[in-house]
């Protein structure tokens, strides 16, 4: 399957990172399966990159493979650069074990979806951040009253929460201690997958409000990796569309979500559940997400597509804007159809109020 | 957890309609909680190998009982003393396959005739423990409050009190005869691990939401142990009987051996126990006469640990293999 | 708080305990009193022994005087094991105590290498197949551990008795020290002391190992797959900081009811074990008494091995409240 031309020239200014070519795969018994599919992307430094998707989209391989954590046997190919604020840029991918462990947390740190098991459960929470302290080599003393500064700005009672084991605290407390504890070394890029599913909905709402306020203070890049659009919509600058382990569809958040350019991403906005919606104009996407194993010829989208034709199932279309000065781009051979043949609900909702 | 709750979950279907025959129901529950599990356990060579060997135990029983009836061809000869040649080795005359003892006993006739005996023991004696400590485990793991803290005590007690010396003391002083008695006596407070055990189990089981629901539905107790609780408890159950079949084995050869139990039952351990005192520890010769019945022993507590290691990770949240984990790591956990 | 409930626990079981004993000798036919009047009588020869003296006779032996009604002589019973008087040997013609001060340490000797052994073993390759999971090395050490768990620890004693004591001579076949060696803290003692403590503490090492090892490995396997471990590692924190700190820690935690049950087990097996190695400790004794009919002594010796359980079970309990923090979550449990 072919899929979009790598551009040698970044698509953003100021690029963060730079990703070009990315796959991951895992050899399983019923054959290969890439659980990212050569992906592109750039990153741009300071902003807030929401990346949306299915489960299954791939979108939890695409925050590892920044990290170069994609957990064994998968595999990861490709460029991803690192620009940090000062220095040489990185090649994250192959570098050596000593130096990665010194990008990691130290310049890219990353809050899990797991977050309700991501602290030892023997081990106070106070002694992780120490830890983590101590094995970057930082004056333990000076990273602990940073640490007690970042909890209370979370809203968390510093000394409580320190003294405490994992399981004497809440779920929101410790998923905002986790956030504490990833900014704890002061990094410039916070990936974040899917940091809010495990909690309530208003808990959820508080804590991005939280990464809002704390991104903009501290110029910090996120990627914040997600299934649920409408969390990221008021939090990210940028939406990357992830559909069967390829990016479909990447532009500016408000314009994505007003108007967006792949069937996708529409169908996608459409069976949204949101207050506003009446119970029947919600609509589920019909089909199921591909198969890592087989992904369909063509553009991977088709069998689901109301629009798709001949073109579609032979022809895979690249992520690329008519406009070259247009930083709203989707992987689509009909963008100009879209609009017209998939209204989007939401909007006539929006437009009655 | 997702595989436990498919397999043994409490889709109780044809209970819950109500037309269904006792019958049905029963073998509903059955098929819940004996077969699904046994079938998925089946592919494991572990289980495969050790149901097999604790089958050939059970061919060898058959063999005994068969030739020790009347009416019955005597496939192998039941023991007597000068039956054959004293201390034939094993492997040199094919009338004595496995060679004689200082009597002239054949040793394949020892053995085979001391395994229906021995088989009695380990039903019994598993069949005690498991029951009393579902029972304990159960009842004190749901009601909780005072009950709980009065039969964790006395769980906590028996755990304490040492099993061998117990046993040993009560089998010096009741001298039992019957292999039923033997049995419950073997695991006289076997039954008290397992109990604990149950009993943790029981405490998440009950907090579980479908449980939750038939309490809020008024649903009588009795009804949500029979129906929810201990089909749950089930495959855990299964596995420690053959834990304790084990420990039978162990303590019966060892009571046998030290010469504590009346020497008029065939059994392994008073073959071990003539042989030791007899001094063929001391005679490369009559060595076989020492290592045959050992080999018996092992052989078949090998059989039950590999049918319970093979068993074990259906159950066991504990025991999962990581691969399965890490690839379904993108999709799994929204549709928990 | 939980210490006190705990030490209050342990004080129930120890009158449990004694219970027990005392009921045995009570209320078992053919108990002390007849024992002891069936000895007195064959030796005065004829019947004409007053009744009297027989009660003083038997109340010196076991503290307990048969014309009393039977709570006092449940309350003489109690007071004076408190008091630490366990009765009069009959066969050795010595304070119980007395014998079991002098066995007690060797059997704690044992058991404390052999336990330690076990754990460190088990927990290390435990850990080593968790980590190699699926290699030839994972696949090979489980079978040789359920091998090795199918083998009962006399039947260990026996094998290694026969090959490395008589055939090869390596190590003593008997006894706690060579004779004529007098006790002090010297290396030739010392050495002396270990050199026959080899036997006995492999025999349960090496059929003991096997079980925790394959708990351990499923443990550790469970461990290495939770998100914490991920985490950690892209914290930068050292593989070996994380192996010890954060995998070994939290699977060795569960096992802890393992090991309560295996300081019982090992404590019971020492009845045995000393009987096949002539290991002059309190199994031995106990056996001794057994065989004799020594009720004195059979039943200090009894209480002093539930004893010594028990203090293990409690330190064992009070040690783990401590390195859990968990453990507190488990007693908050409502009753329904």
């Amino acid at each position: 399957m072919t899929t979009m031309q790598p551009t040698d020239v970044s698509t953003v200014e100021d690029p963060i990172f730079e990703v070009r070519n990315t796959s991951v795969s895992f050899d399983m018994a019923r054959g290969e399966s890439n659980v990212l599919d050569s992906v592109s992307m750039d990153v741009r430094r300071g902003e807030v990159l929401g990346v949306v998707g299915e489960s299954g989209s791939g979108k939890s391989m695409f925050a590892s493979a920044l990290l170069d954590a994609v957990v064994d046997p998968g595999m990861v190919t490709g460029d991803i650069t690192f620009h940090p604020e000062s220095g040489e840029p990185v090649e994250i991918l192959g570098l050596p074990e000593d130096e990665i462990k010194r990008i990691r947390w130290e310049q890219i740190a990353m809050v899990f979806q797991g977050a309700m098991s991501s602290f030892n459960p023997t081990m106070t929470v106070g002694a992780h951040f120490e830890e983590t302290l101590s094995v970057h080599d930082r004056p333990v003393e000076a990273g602990m009253d940073r640490a007690r500064d970042l909890l209370s700005e979370l809203y968390l009672e510093p000394a409580q929460v320190l003294g405490s084991y994992p399981h004497e605290l809440s779920g929101g407390m410790k998923q905002r201690a986790l956030i504490a504890l990833a900014l704890v070394l002061d990094p410039e890029v916070l990936v974040m997958d899917e940091p809010t599913a495990a909690l309530d909905l208003l808990m959820q709402r508080n804590i991005i409000e939280l990464i809002k306020q704390i991104a903009a203070e501290r110029d910090l890049t996120i990627v914040f990796i997600t299934h649920d659009l409408p969390l990221v919509a008021n939090l990210a600058d940028r939406l990357a569309v992830l559909y069967a382990f390829e990016f479909v569809e990447v532009g500016p958040a408000y314009e994505v979500l007003t108007g967006a350019k792949h069937p996708y991403t529409r169908a996608l906005l459409n069976s949204t559940p949101n207050l506003d919606t009446p119970r029947e104009e919600m609509q589920p996407i019909a089909g199921a997400a591909p198969d890592p194993v087989s992904v369909p010829d063509g553009c991977s989208y088709h069998p689901r597509c109301p629009l798709a034709d001949e073109r579609c199932v032979e022809e895979d279309p690249p992520l690329d804007a008519d406009d070259p000065a247009d930083d709203h781009a989707a992987a689509c051979h009909y963008v100009e159809r879209v609009r017209e043949e998939i209204p989007l609900t939401l909007q006539e909702v929006r437009r009655h109020e | 957890m997702s595989e436990r709750s498919s397999t043994f979950g409490p889709a109780d279907e044809s209970a819950a309609d109500g037309s269904a025959t006792q019958w049905e129901v029963y073998r509903e529950w059955f098929d819940i909680a004996v077969l699904t599990p046994m079938r998925v356990a089946w592919s494991d060579w572990r289980t495969r190998l050790g149901s097999l060997i604790v089958l050939f135990y059970l061919v060898l029983a058959a063999v005994a009982w068969v030739s020790a009836t009347d009416w019955g061809p005597t496939i192998v000869a039941t023991p007597s003393s000068g039956q054959g040649p004293r201390l034939t080795g094993a492997f040199q005359d094919m009338a004595y396959p496995l060679g004689t003892n200082n009597l002239g006993e054949s040793i394949l006739s020892a053995i085979v005739h001391a395994t229906p005996a021995m088989i009695q023991l380990i039903v019994a004696g598993a069949v005690f423990s498991t029951v009393l400590a579902t029972l304990i485990g159960v009842v004190s793991g749901y009601k909780g409050g005072a009950v709980d803290r009065v039969l964790t005590t006395v769980t906590d007690i028996a755990m304490t009190l040492p099993g061998l010396p117990l046993i040993i003391l009560l089998a010096a002083i009741l001298e039992p005869r019957n292999p039923a008695v033997i049995g419950i006596i073997l695991t006289i407070n076997a039954w008290a691990g397992l109990a604990r055990a149950i009993r943790s189990q029981v405490l998440s089981l009950r907090d579980d939401s479908y449980v939750e629901a038939s309490r809020v539905m008024g649903a009588p107790v009795s009804r949500i142990l029979k129906d929810d609780i201990v089909p749950n408890v089930m495959p855990f159950v299964l596995i420690n009987f053959v834990n304790s079949a084990r420990g039978v084995i162990f303590g019966s050869v060892a009571l046998y051996f030290l010469g504590i139990l009346p020497s008029s039952n065939p059994n392994w351990g008073i073959m071990l126990n003539s042989a030791y005192t007899s001094g063929a520890i001391y005679s490369l010769d009559v060595l076989h006469w020492l290592l045959i019945p050992m080999f018996a022993i092992i052989l078949l507590s090998f059989g039950l640990v590999l049918f319970a290691q093979g068993t074990e990770k259906l159950f066991n949240p504990r025991i999962r293999a990581r691969h399965a984990e890490s690839i379904e790591d993108d999709t799994a956990p929204y549709q928990e | 708080m939980y210490a006190l409930k705990r030490v209050g626990q342990a004080a129930v079981t120890l009158l449990s305990v004694i219970t027990i004993t005392f009921a045995l000798i009570r209320a078992l036919p053919g108990g002390p009193g007849d024992a002891i009047r069936a000895q007195v009588m064959q030796s005065g020869g004829s019947s004409n022994v007053d009744m009297t003296q027989l009660n003083a006779l038997v109340e010196s032996y076991t503290n307990v005087d048969p014309s009393t009604p039977l709570y006092v002589q449940y309350w003489d019973y109690v007071t004076s094991i408190l008091q630490g008087d366990l009765g009069q040997s009959i066969w050795y013609g010595r304070p119980v105590s007395e014998i079991i001060v002098q066995a007690l340490p060797w059997t704690v000797l044992l058991l404390t290498i052999a336990i330690l052994l076990t754990f460190a073993i088990g927990i290390v390759l435990g850990a080593a197949m968790a980590y190699a999971e699926g290699t030839d090395f994972d696949v090979g050490s489980t079978v040789v551990s359920m091998l090795l768990n199918s083998v009962p620890y006399y039947i260990a004693a026996i094998l290694l008795v026969y090959f490395l004591s008589i055939q090869f001579g390596v190590f003593p076949q008997s006894g706690n020290v060579s004779s004529g060696l007098e006790p002090s803290l010297s290396l030739s003692y010392v050495g002396d002391v270990l050199y026959h403590a080899v036997l006995p503490v492999a025999s349960l090492v090496i059929t003991g190992f096997g079980g925790t090892a394959i708990t351990m490995r499923g443990n550790a396997i469970q461990e290495i797959g939770e998100d914490y471990i991920r985490v950690a590692h892209l914290r930068g924190v050292p593989g070996r900081r994380i192996a010890v700190r954060y995998v070994g820690r939290n699977a060795i935690l569960p096992m802890y009811t393992q090991f309560m049950i295996s300081v019982g087990f090992m404590f019971g097996g020492s009845v045995i074990l000393e009987q096949i190695f002539a290991y002059p400790g309190l199994g031995y004794y106990l056996l001794e008494a057994i065989s004799t009919r020594d009720y004195p002594l059979m039943m200090g010796g009894f209480l002093v091995i539930a004893v010594a359980v028990m203090i293990c079970v409690l330190i064992a309990d009070l040690t783990y409240s401590r390195i859990d923090p968990r453990i507190s979550d488990d007693d908050a449990r409502e009753a329904y």
